[in-house]
């Protein structure tokens, strides 16, 4: 999962507040408390650093506007979308779980968090993922894993390899970031960005082989069109 | 799925943090408000496209003609073939070839683009295991939860407050000391909200067990019966001296402490017999007048009962939409916590309150005088509707005695009663003759406009009370000429002469796609009766969109029910399976007709209803259209039910234009079945 991105980003588009784009696309941070989600999404939009600790209250979002160009198939890049990202950041405590479970339905892909300084964050990724599995849009959504606080590596409890492991279990791409150095903060929502892309094109070329492929077959007394699933 | 239909309990939420989240889904608001004004136009945009095409019924449709252009496909034609998801035959010029090397033609791919761009790949999946609302309605639900039963307390508080003064001595009716008895045992934190919020909880899952109750709760159940024909006395609609009584009453009170005391407790009280509640306190003769006027949540009660019965009750998201609103309003102006009881129940509650009243039919005691007067202008290039409200003259007063009368215009593009439809002029004080000068402006597509009735209503605007109706008009589009710009005058009217046309109440829409498949196309593997000789019809139930819930404020549990008329009979009956707890069914189901031969076609007519399923009780009609020729006659005899009309029509005719492929439309449910006019 690490290997060269097919896309080209774009300047961001400074203008954030019209209606003028053409996705948008709804993405959530998850994961322990204090492992980072808020000033991760501080970082990834507006590209700053803010050290303090303050309590996420239940949920929160913040939006920024990136230009997305797809890649053709012989590595031309296709027509540039402009993408809206709405970026939901969930309380990590236990006491709003009620309220953040909730949204996990609303978003097309998971920042799934710990904090590589503390064994505990990264032991509670597997009960994330259950979460992730119970009350996301459905039982695969996109995610990547993001081991945050990189830059404390005098503190680091977990290995890379570890996190690794876990990763490709769940078959999910894993990323170490920082975002108090911004390291591969970027790179980590981009290449969740693209994997929502890339579900909704199956998504709708599915749909459009259904509806091509179900002309022909209509002889069942009750001709049940194929059950919408959601691993596409 | 279960998750679907339970409500969070936010009880441990404190006052400071509802607020918070409650600002953070205001400004998700507005982002799915742009949203939704975005994916609107996208809808325009193909159905403009589609409507250029000659897949709508044009006779003179051959098979040797572009689908979509029109022009003629020569039998050589370079580049023409059947566009695979269609199966139409569509020319070079009208087919988009996709990245991977395959095309489609311009009105699937447009589709396909539109499923990408508006979510709606992600929302078909969502809504298979969540049949119920987002998680974002599902929270402001929860965290509403906590003011709707704030109106009710403020109410009967208000009420109490009035009980006091009338009998001057408050303390010495044994139910306050049962009330301050209760309060002293803590049930709640420091903060009001809190105990608020809690109380509400507990309300709510003792007497709220099923979630038809949930928003008009069972306080409006208990007290129908002894409300209803107090709320029908035009005499209790007499705002404006009660309402100043109430808000002396309000302010004369001033002891918090007390009102806080009286609050919880009568929440307990709630919570263990809300009959008794409503016999005792509701149903006491006394001042009853002033009781009515005062208590806002017995009326909408009654509302939301009464929906089932009143098609054009459809107003709940816009209602809930300006509940929150002024939710948040009132959470920002109001720094000290026991005064924004007051304004809650003067702006907040009443404002919205009155909109419900607005749309259900009761209109006060006023009697229509007067007319507007305004120009209307449509510029095709643009693609904007605008109507100019130049002034109203002669309005009848609000309040007669009181000489008031603030005027306003609200205008809707009917059926759609949707917010974005909702256009308001600015307010005039004081004056049954305002000049506005105001205009409205609709952003809307020729095609659709025609379909449109424009309602212009005028509204008395009333700060603390209900807004009252002073009249209204509504001029259907498809006749309107728009090369004349000149001013009209009409006479306003009142309410009950307008509700006619079966399309006058917006009931969502149905998404279906039709196929005939010939018998020569059928496979003979299937050894069939003879009976069963000819073709097939195959009718697929998408989806259903903004559908009307029977309690307003809930869910339905939908299912699609047809008829292929003029058999009306079991033989021809299907029905689809029942999709729960959503306004927005997914059914995709696939109803068969058998042994339908071609010529058969254009005697038949296709009836698809949408029902509540009810488990106890009969189910609710929710919706429905007819599709077929439309011609009013079956084998040379005249018939009501052969009524389709528009696209209705059209999509019958494209099914029968093109054998073997699927002709798919969105049509708008009428409201009832019987004649159109």
């Amino acid at each position: 999962m690490d290997g060269k991105l097919e896309f080209k980003w774009f300047s961001e588009i400074s203008t954030m507040t019209d209606g003028d784009y053409d996705y948008l696309i709804k993405l959530l941070a998850l994961g322990d408390s204090g492992v980072g989600k808020t000033t991760f999404l501080y970082r990834y939009t507006d590209n700053k650093f803010n050290p303090k600790f303050i309590t996420t209250v239940g949920i929160d979002f913040r939006e920024k506007r990136v230009v997305y160009s797809g890649s053709g198939p012989n590595g031309t890049t296709g027509k540039p979308f402009k993408v809206h990202l709405q970026l939901w950041d969930t309380a990590g405590q236990e006491r709003f779980r009620s309220l953040t479970t909730a949204f996990f339905r609303d978003a097309m892909g998971f920042l799934l968090m710990f904090d590589l300084t503390s064994q505990q964050s990264f032991l509670n990724v597997r009960n994330w993922m259950s979460q992730l599995q119970a009350n996301a849009y459905c039982e695969n959504p996109d995610i990547v894993l993001i081991g945050n606080k990189a830059d404390l590596s005098d503190q680091r409890e977990v290995q890379e390899k570890q996190a690794k492991e876990l990763a490709d279990k769940y078959g999910i791409p894993y990323f170490e970031t920082s975002a108090a150095t911004g390291l591969d903060v970027d790179k980590a929502v981009i290449t969740l960005l693209d994997l929502i892309m890339k579900r909704m094109e199956q998504c709708v070329d599915k749909t459009a082989s259904e509806t091509a492929n179900g002309g022909g077959s209509g002889k069942l007394d009750s001709v049940q069109a194929p059950e919408k699933k959601c691993a596409c | 799925m279960s998750q679907g239909h339970e409500l969070i309990n936010l009880a441990f939420l404190t006052d400071q943090e509802h607020d918070l989240i409650l600002g953070v889904l205001r400004r998700d608001e507005e982002l799915r408000k742009k949203e939704e004004m975005r994916i609107r136009k996208l809808k325009m945009e193909l159905q403009d496209i589609r409507k250029k095409g000659a897949k709508r019924g044009s006779r003179n449709y051959s098979q040797k003609a572009c689908a979509r252009c029109q022009n003629a496909l020569g039998p050589f034609s370079f580049g023409a073939g059947q566009c695979p998801v269609c199966s139409h035959q569509v020319c070079q010029n009208c087919r988009v070839t996709t990245p991977k090397g395959s095309w489609k033609c311009t009105v699937c791919m447009k589709e396909l683009d539109l499923k990408k761009a508006t979510g709606d790949w992600f929302f078909d999946q969502q809504i298979n295991r969540f049949t119920n609302a987002s998680g974002f309605d599902l929270v402001r639900k929860s965290l509403k939860r906590k003011p709707q039963p704030n109106k009710r307390e403020t109410t009967t508080e208000v009420q109490q407050q009035q009980q006091a003064q009338n009998k001057q001595s408050a303390s010495s009716s044994p139910r306050a000391k049962h009330r301050a008895l209760k309060t002293k045992n803590v049930l709640f934190e420091n903060s009001e909200g809190a105990e608020q919020q809690k109380s509400d909880t507990e309300s709510a899952e003792s007497h709220q067990s099923t979630p038809v109750f949930k928003r008009r709760g069972s306080l409006g159940d208990a007290a129908v019966p002894q409300s209803i024909p107090v709320n029908l006395n035009p005499e209790a609609f007499t705002m404006s001296t009660t309402t100043s009584k109430s808000h002396q009453a309000v302010k004369s009170e001033d002891s918090p402490s007390k009102k806080r005391s009286e609050e919880p407790a009568d929440d307990t009280l709630f919570t263990k017999n809300p009959k008794t509640i409503a016999l005792s306190d509701y149903a006491r003769p006394k001042s009853v007048i002033d009781l009515r006027s005062e208590v806002p949540q017995i009326e909408e009660n009654t509302m939301g009962d009464r929906s089932k019965s009143m098609p054009g009750l459809d107003r709940d998201l816009d209602e809930e939409e300006e509940d929150i609103d002024s939710l948040v309003e009132i959470h920002r102006k109001s720094a000290v916590r026991s005064n924004s009881i007051h304004s809650r129940a003067s702006s907040g509650t009443l404002g919205s309150m009155m909109s419900i009243y607005s749309e259900a039919g009761d209109y006060g005691n006023v009697e229509v005088t007067g007319e507007i007067v305004f120009s209307m202008s449509y510029d095709t290039n643009a693609q904007t509707l605008c109507i100019f409200i130049k002034e109203c003259h002669n309005l009848a007063y609000a309040d007669e005695v009181k000489k008031r009368c603030n005027p306003y215009v609200k205008a809707y593009l009917l059926p759609e009663k949707s917010r974005q439809s909702k256009k308001k002029t600015v307010v005039r004080s004081k004056t049954v003759n305002p000049v506005y000068h105001d205009k409205i402006v609709y952003n809307i597509s020729q095609s659709q406009l025609i379909m449109r009735t424009l309602q212009l209503s005028v509204w008395h605007y009333d700060r603390f009370g209900r807004n009252v109706f002073l009249g209204e008009v509504e001029l259907s589009l498809d006749t309107w000429n728009f090369k004349d710009t000149a001013e009209e005058c009409l006479p306003l009217h009142s309410k009950a002469s307008s509700q006619s046309s079966a399309y006058s109440h917006y009931k969502g829409e149905l998404v279906i796609s039709l196929k005939y498949v010939p018998q020569s196309k059928l496979q003979p593997q299937k050894s069939k009766s003879k009976k069963d000789e000819g073709g097939e019809l195959h009718v697929l139930i998408k989806e259903a969109r903004g559908l009307t819930a029977v309690k307003a404020g809930e869910t339905s549990d939908s299912f699609v029910k047809g008829y292929l008329l003029p058999d009306r009979s079991k033989k021809t009956k299907k029905k689809s399976p029942v999709i729960k707890k959503t306004l927005n069914p997914y059914y995709d189901h696939t109803f068969v007709y058998t042994g339908v031969s071609f010529d058969e076609l254009k005697d038949l007519c296709l009836e698809l209803t949408v029902w509540d399923r009810e488990a106890m009780s009969s189910n609710h009609f929710l919706g429905g259209i007819r599709l077929g020729l439309g011609t009013g006659m079956n084998k040379g005899q005249h018939v009501t039910w052969m009524d389709s009309k528009g696209e209705e029509v059209s999509l019958w005719k494209k099914m029968m234009q093109f054998p073997d492929s699927w002709a798919e439309g969105t049509l708008l449910l009428r409201s009832t079945m019987g004649l159109v006019k």
